[in-house]
């Protein structure tokens, strides 16, 4: 094509041209995801179970539960201390306990340390099953095997910590610099021995951050626990709501964002130590 | 004394990056292997201590064949082969002292290792050799540190606490400074003088080839085409070597290799 | 210590100890000794209940007998329940993200006037402060039982985290941009429509779909107390003993969290 013809070709466009923010592929996939989502709502708005007026009572209800709640009812705040000194102790037990379990998961669920393919899948499993499934819903299984108390809390949140901290140090080992490795290797230290003085120390930093990131997640989850009575603050919450005792479900709807900001301050200073 | 016949390595399908490659080398002599980036240098030493597997051939050190060792005979075999890397893959966050000691984990037991309770003679041997090139003052530091020049010689005292009967070293210079990197081939002369230890270095730069070793190998294309005293490489064995390579993606190639082999 | 001798020149009897991992030693036996006080405290003061507990390995073995094979007989029950998760989600997910970016732009310090920005964060940090399923027994308590609750907790969930990183991101917005559309003469409404949302567009994107994930996770517990959806048709499940129908809804929530997981990433792969 010649210069000319372009040029001419360009005036012409420029006559009738129309300023588009997107080409029309891309609108028509806009509009694509734009119906998709319109019928979405539609469709769920209509379909779902719902009561309307109750939706439309819905403000008046949440306030007049609020004015319930007022004043926080502080008399049993010794009951209230000790039951958020177990939730503690749930979270704390659990995260230190789950270690043991979650390190030797990543070392076979990490690409450049599991021994042979089977051992990679089995590691895969385990973390994505453990993963998958919330920790109330392992604290319904754990209440219904061992009965309502502290060991199911704690098999609960450990069960949903393997997942977590067995995938994040899975892929801690897998961005390790592999050039160590080689040189211990080169020296004929065995596999333990390379996976210890080569890959452990590369590790650490990033083991001591995310099990304290889980231990302030565990913080959280362990004060719902008790709602399925695995034990923590929230069998007295559960209590307390039974009895319609809103003013003493204030008081422990406070103490639980005390320590949940409690475990925020702590892990942030832990972290800044450790990094 | 060691003895490589015939040496063959190909990843995969590829064309062979080592092509039935001879080499001797016996006593206390320094040898300089030099060539083209690609020309198989860094897959040669490798195959050495078999952190990359030959395709075929026979390499034989004291009249240990170390082809086909597997498992423990491999370990005992690594032992006693002393190697040096262009990144001194020191461990990072460990002290001088603990890379240095590494050096010994083909012998301490697990325990040892763990623990870090090396015996008394290690510790000694450790002293003196880092006296030695004058690291001694920072066996308590983290090695991540440490200068480049040091952090080299932290890796050749680890490699010499092996009591190696060889010492290879992958372009041990080519992450340093010149004047660092003259001091380190120095270094790596007297000591093989000293210990009467045989040392095959890959090396870029010929002027240093040159200088400091006794003997020069040169490469290209995964084959050995100069083999001689450096008083006789001169320029058209230069021009053999390097004449009309300017290829990035064999460099590339080169630098993938050995990684993808010992991951394996 | 150092003795040169020898005519070697080895230097003998030179000890060496592994530099200890915190320096002072009161520090370091004290966080053992502080350990191994809690360990033994926390230990001894949990009311475990051996007795029960004993029994739990036949009582295991018993359950997950009767969950073998999973029952998809009442597949209409289950389709009911995960129809209704899904949609508490997606509804959740969509008035949460259009919500928290007003609140967003509030709590974000570099757009907002000081009192706003104060507002902006509290609400962030009143709505992240609690387990979903807490806000979810509130508003059972509050609006009765049904979606309507799971729908209002998870809105809440997905405000405290999307407003939370939107902001952030707001913060962290190339300045230029708000510059040069005050200077040419845009109102606020018209800085933030052509200088900040176009800039944090892509983002909220993505955490829309990171955001509809998590709340199809949360909304399978938030039934566990009466907010809707598979997590009572599970919660039923398990107080009528009925372990096989039980695992099958387990098995099926599994299968769905990884499809939405796959799905999420994918998109959101596509729009970064």
């Amino acid at each position: 094509m010649g210069e000319e013809e372009s040029m001419v070709d360009h005036a012409e466009k420029l006559t009738d041209r129309v300023w588009s923010r997107y080409d029309r592929k891309e609108q028509w996939t806009r509009y694509g995801v734009y119906l998709f989502t319109l019928v979405a709502i539609v469709w769920a708005v209509r379909d779902i179970d719902i009561f309307w007026p109750w939706v439309w009572d819905a403000p008046n209800q949440i306030q007049s539960l609020g004015a319930r709640m007022w004043p926080p009812e502080f008399s049993t705040w010794n009951a209230i201390f000790a039951a958020m000194l177990e939730t503690v102790h749930i979270a704390t037990l659990s995260t230190m306990l789950t270690i043991f379990i979650a390190l030797p998961v990543s070392y076979i669920a990490a690409q450049n340390t599991t021994p042979n393919k089977a051992t990679l899948w089995l590691g895969r499993f385990i973390l994505v099953s453990s993963r998958s499934v919330n920790t109330i819903i392992w604290a319904l299984l754990f209440v219904a095997i061992f009965g309502p108390g502290v060991l199911a809390g704690i098999l609960a949140v450990m069960f949903r910590s393997i997942g977590f901290i067995g995938k994040l140090m899975g892929e801690a080992i897998e961005e390790i610099d592999r050039r160590p490795v080689e040189a211990m290797q080169a020296t004929g230290a065995s596999k333990l021995k390379v996976v210890l003085y080569a890959i452990v120390p590369q590790v650490m930093p990033a083991f001591f951050a995310i099990i304290i990131l889980r231990w302030d997640i565990n913080i959280r989850e362990s004060t719902v626990l008790g709602l399925v009575g695995a034990g923590g603050i929230g069998v007295l919450l559960q209590g307390s709501i039974d009895l319609f005792a809103w003013q003493t479900v204030a008081t422990i709807l406070l103490a639980i964002v005390v320590l949940v900001i409690m475990g925020e301050a702590l892990t942030s200073v832990l972290r800044k130590k450790v990094i | 004394m060691l003895e490589i016949s015939n040496l063959v390595k190909r990843y995969g399908h590829n064309e062979p990056v080592l092509k039935g490659l001879d080499l001797k080398v016996d006593g206390s002599s320094v040898v300089s292997i030099v060539g083209a980036s690609g020309a198989g240098k860094s897959t040669l030493l490798r195959c050495i201590n078999r952190l990359v597997e030959p395709t075929s051939g026979s390499i034989k050190l004291n009249g240990h064949e170390l082809v086909n060792l597997r498992g423990s005979d491999l370990r005992h075999s690594r032992r006693r082969i002393g190697m040096v890397f262009q990144g001194f893959n020191l461990i990072d966050r460990l002290t001088v002292m603990e890379n240095v000691l590494s050096g010994r984990l083909g012998y301490v037991s697990l325990f040892q290792a763990l623990t870090r309770r090396f015996p008394q003679a290690d510790i000694d041997r450790a002293f003196h050799l880092m006296e030695r090139v004058g690291i001694a003052h920072y066996a308590n530091k983290r090695a991540d540190q440490l200068s480049g020049g040091e952090r080299q010689r932290v890796a050749v005292v680890r490699a010499l606490m092996q009591e190696p009967e060889i010492l290879l070293a992958d372009e041990p210079t080519a992450s340093l400074d010149p004047k660092t990197s003259q001091q380190i081939m120095s270094l790596l002369q007297t000591l093989a003088s000293e210990m009467s230890l045989p040392v095959l270095i890959n090396i870029h730069n010929v002027t240093q080839a040159r200088m400091y070793t006794d003997r020069i190998v040169g490469m290209r294309h995964g084959q050995m085409i100069f083999d001689g005293a450096p008083k006789d490489f001169n320029q058209d064995a230069l021009d053999s070597i390097y004449g009309g390579i300017e290829s990035p993606e064999e460099d590339a190639a080169e630098a993938n290799g050995p990684a993808q082999e010992a991951t394996a | 210590m150092t003795t040169r001798g020898t005519a070697s020149g080895i230097t003998s009897g030179r000890v060496w100890k592994k530099p200890p991992f915190i320096a002072n030693p009161w520090v370091r036996y004290g966080l053992i000794a502080l350990t191994l006080t809690y360990l033994f405290w926390a230990f001894s003061t949990l009311p475990f209940d051996w007795e029960r507990i004993s029994e739990g390995l036949p009582r295991a073995a018993k359950i997950f007998g009767g969950a073998f094979p999973p029952s998809f007989e009442r597949a209409e029950l289950l389709w009911k329940g995960f129809k209704e998760s899904f949609q508490i989600a997606f509804l959740a997910t969509l008035l949460g993200v259009f919500l928290s970016i007003p609140i967003a732009v509030m709590a974000a310090k570099n757009v907002a006037p000081k009192p706003i920005y104060l507002l902006g964060r509290a609400i962030i940090i009143i709505s992240r402060s609690f387990h979903p399923v807490i806000v979810a027994i509130l508003f059972v308590a509050a609006v009765g039982f049904g979606p309507v609750a799971g729908i209002l907790t998870l809105t809440l969930y997905s405000i405290g985290f999307v407003a939370k990183l939107l902001a952030e991101e707001i913060e962290e917005i190339d300045w230029g941009q708000v510059e040069a559309m005050r200077s040419v003469g845009a109102g606020y409404l018209k800085m933030l429509i052509y200088g900040v949302f176009p800039q944090i567009m892509p983002r909220q994107i993505g955490l829309s779909m990171y955001q509809l994930d998590s709340n199809l996770r949360a909304s399978a517990v938030v039934g566990i107390v009466g907010a809707g959806g598979i997590g009572g048709t599970l919660m039923n499940a398990f107080g009528r003993y009925d372990y096989d129908f039980a695992f099958a809804i387990l098995l099926m929530i599994i299968g769905i969290i990884l499809i939405s997981e796959g799905v999420s990433g994918w998109v959101r792969k596509k729009v970064w």
